[in-house]
């Protein structure tokens, strides 16, 4: 009897207890800098850029203009904005049709270590090392409809040579490319790095079981990598969200504001024309999409790993 | 049902000859054991039985059929891997019948052999479970499940039991010997274990660095080791060894005898002290620094002893082995 009743009490004094342990000094202790870190860079910036979104303001001396929800609503009635929604759903698409198929199959041929996949994977892999920047400027050089190797290959074609990039129906098209080129490499990795963790034992015993080579893919390997798989896609996304520096260098949003994404968007019609308070309007609403996928993403892989 | 002949096989991974030349027949319906060190090629010849790895020469049949080249899911064969290899992501049904959605066979036919395999392995409750939520033995059931269900003509066994704690591991030990009983197929078995290569078998084969050292009955590698290696390989504790002018006297090299063929007693030819004495209940086990080296006694029951006494022993003689500087038996 004494024994429950002492349990008892010590059970209403666990959270106390707790902090008072050792492990709950360690917690007030780690909490403070890790905090405080969160606040000054990621909350107080959020809030910032919530709270200019409300006013007109150039960026310079204190925000006073305040105009409630206009800036939502002059960003939701531009065109412009909205083509470069479009066209960061087409790369957000092509990343998660075309390039994660296209790194996924790329993978399962150069995953097995040897000394030929070893310097496939660099040669895969170097597009994505590359600065950002220059890419940009070597495509362009590509893309050149003087001197570049497309004007080459169109002329041997026998046709006129085309300046892709200052071409309205092509100009998006050609960044589509740059992007996949790009960051292929990077899913490809990913998906390497969870094939090699596959035991071998498995896709041996599916092969005594019958199973062909894409059979060994379909109900072996691919289901055992899902969750890099929902990782390379959950980068995919956010990452077309945020797409910019691969587009300056090319298209500059060019021609005729036809290649917008909505990063680009932000920053030349928010931060290059001095209007802080919009751009910053623009920022919410990426960053509410952004939280919608985060979100979508966790629900998913909360509910797979039951 | 099918034997399995190996001909003259050879197996090289790069520059190392991990197999040089191996000739080798397992008779339909056998247990086959292969024991061996650790690095001596067994798995890598189950391997090859199994079509995982090509032999770089030589021939394999399988119930009198060349399946030298043949695709492993072709041979009428099927494995149980050390590690199981579940997979992780299906459960025990699914795993079980994967080969058999594979070659799309009729769901009722699908179901009946689960079921079958299911009640010999008692897995009946699990069968909606993922292999996480299964005990090691009961991973173990499943990957025999797995190989039960396509009713091969040989079975493969690479250490099926050694990820297994000693408790379980006898029992499954008594399992396969049933499962054995009751399918008479052929199985080759591979394993570190003495006790489940002398309980199992029907045929041992002892390896040593990719070549075959005696291949006969458990009690026949007991009793008549052909050579040095398989004198000291099998049987646990290991056999005496010894050698110098008490193995010259008796016209050989190496003279070997088992630790229950020393018998101590004051009229003993030898001396020694005793190092150490086990005490396991039903035997004691005796190290003793003796002016022939260091020997091993086997004792029936719990005889008392104090380390450091000096001990009178000598060999049964009929239960000497000799063996010649190549380390062959001298018959
Ligand atoms: N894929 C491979 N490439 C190169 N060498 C290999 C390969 N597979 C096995 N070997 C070598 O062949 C030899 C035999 O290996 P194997 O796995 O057959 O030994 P084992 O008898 O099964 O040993 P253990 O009892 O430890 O399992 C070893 O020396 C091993 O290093
Ligand atoms: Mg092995």
């Amino acid at each position: 009897m004494s024994n429950a009743a002492s349990i008892r009490a010590s059970k209403s004094n666990s959270i106390l207890a707790d902090l008072m342990s050792s492990k709950g000094q360690a917690v007030l202790l780690m909490l403070p800098p890790a905090f405080l870190l969160f606040t000054l860079f990621v909350a107080l910036p959020l809030f910032d850029a919530a709270y200019y979104s409300l006013f007109k303001w150039n960026g310079y001396g204190t925000p006073t203009d305040f105009v409630g929800l206009d800036n939502f609503r002059q960003v939701l009635n531009h065109g412009i904005f909205w083509q470069s929604v479009r066209n960061t759903l087409i790369v957000l698409a092509v990343s998660l049709f075309i390039q994660l198929p296209l790194a996924l199959g790329l993978a399962l041929m150069v995953y097995e270590k040897t000394p030929a996949n070893t310097l496939f994977r660099l040669v895969f892999f170097l597009p994505y090392i590359l600065a950002e920047i220059a890419s940009g400027l070597i495509w362009s050089f590509v893309f050149d409809g003087n001197a570049g190797v497309a004007s080459a290959l169109f002329k041997s074609l026998g046709m006129n040579p085309v300046f892709i990039l200052a071409d309205r129906h092509w100009a998006f098209l050609a960044i589509t490319l740059v992007v996949l080129w790009k960051y292929f490499g990077f899913h490809m990795m990913i998906f390497v790095a969870a094939l090699q963790s596959v035991p071998k034992e498995l896709l041996e015993a599916a092969r005594l079981e019958g199973a062909k080579r894409w059979e060994v893919v379909r109900f072996v390997q691919v289901p055992l990598i899902g969750a890099a798989i929902g990782v390379s896609a959950f980068f995919a996304v956010v990452g077309s969200l945020q797409l910019f520096d691969v587009v300056i260098p090319l298209t500059n949003g060019g021609p005729s504001n036809s290649t917008h994404t909505i990063v680009t968007y932000l920053y030349t019609f928010g931060l290059t024309r001095t209007r802080i308070g919009f751009g910053s309007a623009v920022g919410v609403l990426l960053f509410i999409a952004a939280v919608g996928v985060s979100i979508f993403y966790q629900r998913q892989t909360n509910r797979g790993s039951k | 049902m099918a034997n399995v002949e190996l001909s003259n096989i050879n197996k090289t991974f790069g520059a190392i000859e991990t197999i040089p030349d191996l000739t080798l027949s397992v008779p339909d319906g056998s247990f086959t054991v292969l024991v061996g060190p650790s690095g001596c090629g067994k798995s890598t010849l189950l391997r090859m039985v199994a079509g995982l790895e090509a032999p770089s020469r030589g021939k394999i049949s399988i119930g009198g059929r060349d399946v030298t080249r043949e695709e492993p899911s072709k041979r009428g064969i099927s494995m149980v891997f050390q590690s199981y290899a579940l997979f992780p992501h299906m459960t025990v049904e699914q795993n079980i019948d994967f080969g058999l959605r594979l070659s799309k066979t009729p769901t009722k036919e699908r179901q009946k052999r689960v079921d079958a395999a299911a009640e010999i392995l008692h897995l009946q409750p699990l069968l909606k479970r993922k292999p996480a939520a299964l005990s090691g033995g009961q991973r173990q059931r499943v990957a025999i499940g797995r190989s039960i269900v396509r009713n091969p003509d040989v079975f493969l066994f690479d250490e099926p039991l050694s990820n297994l704690d000693a408790a379980l591991r006898n029992q499954m030990r008594v399992e396969l010997a049933d499962l054995h009983e009751r399918l008479k197929s052929t199985m080759i078995y591979v394993t570190h274990d003495q006790v489940e290569a002398m309980t199992l078998a029907d045929q041992i084969v002892v390896m040593n660095a990719g070549r075959i050292e005696q291949v006969g009955a458990p009690m026949e590698l007991y009793n008549r080791p052909q050579t040095l290696f398989v004198a000291g390989f099998i049987g646990s504790p290991r056999m005496n060894l010894i050698t110098g002018e008490a193995a010259a006297k008796l016209g050989a090299t190496t003279i070997g005898v088992r630790p229950e063929h020393i018998e101590l007693g004051a009229h003993g030819l030898w001396k020694g002290r005793l190092r150490v004495a086990e005490h396991l209940g039903n035997e004691t086990i005796a190290y003793i620094d003796s002016e022939l080296g260091e020997l091993i006694v086997r004792i029936n029951g719990d005889q008392k002893m104090k380390t450091g006494e000096v001990l009178q022993f000598q060999f049964l003689q009929e239960h000497l082995h000799r063996f010649d500087e190549s380390g062959r038996r001298i018959p």
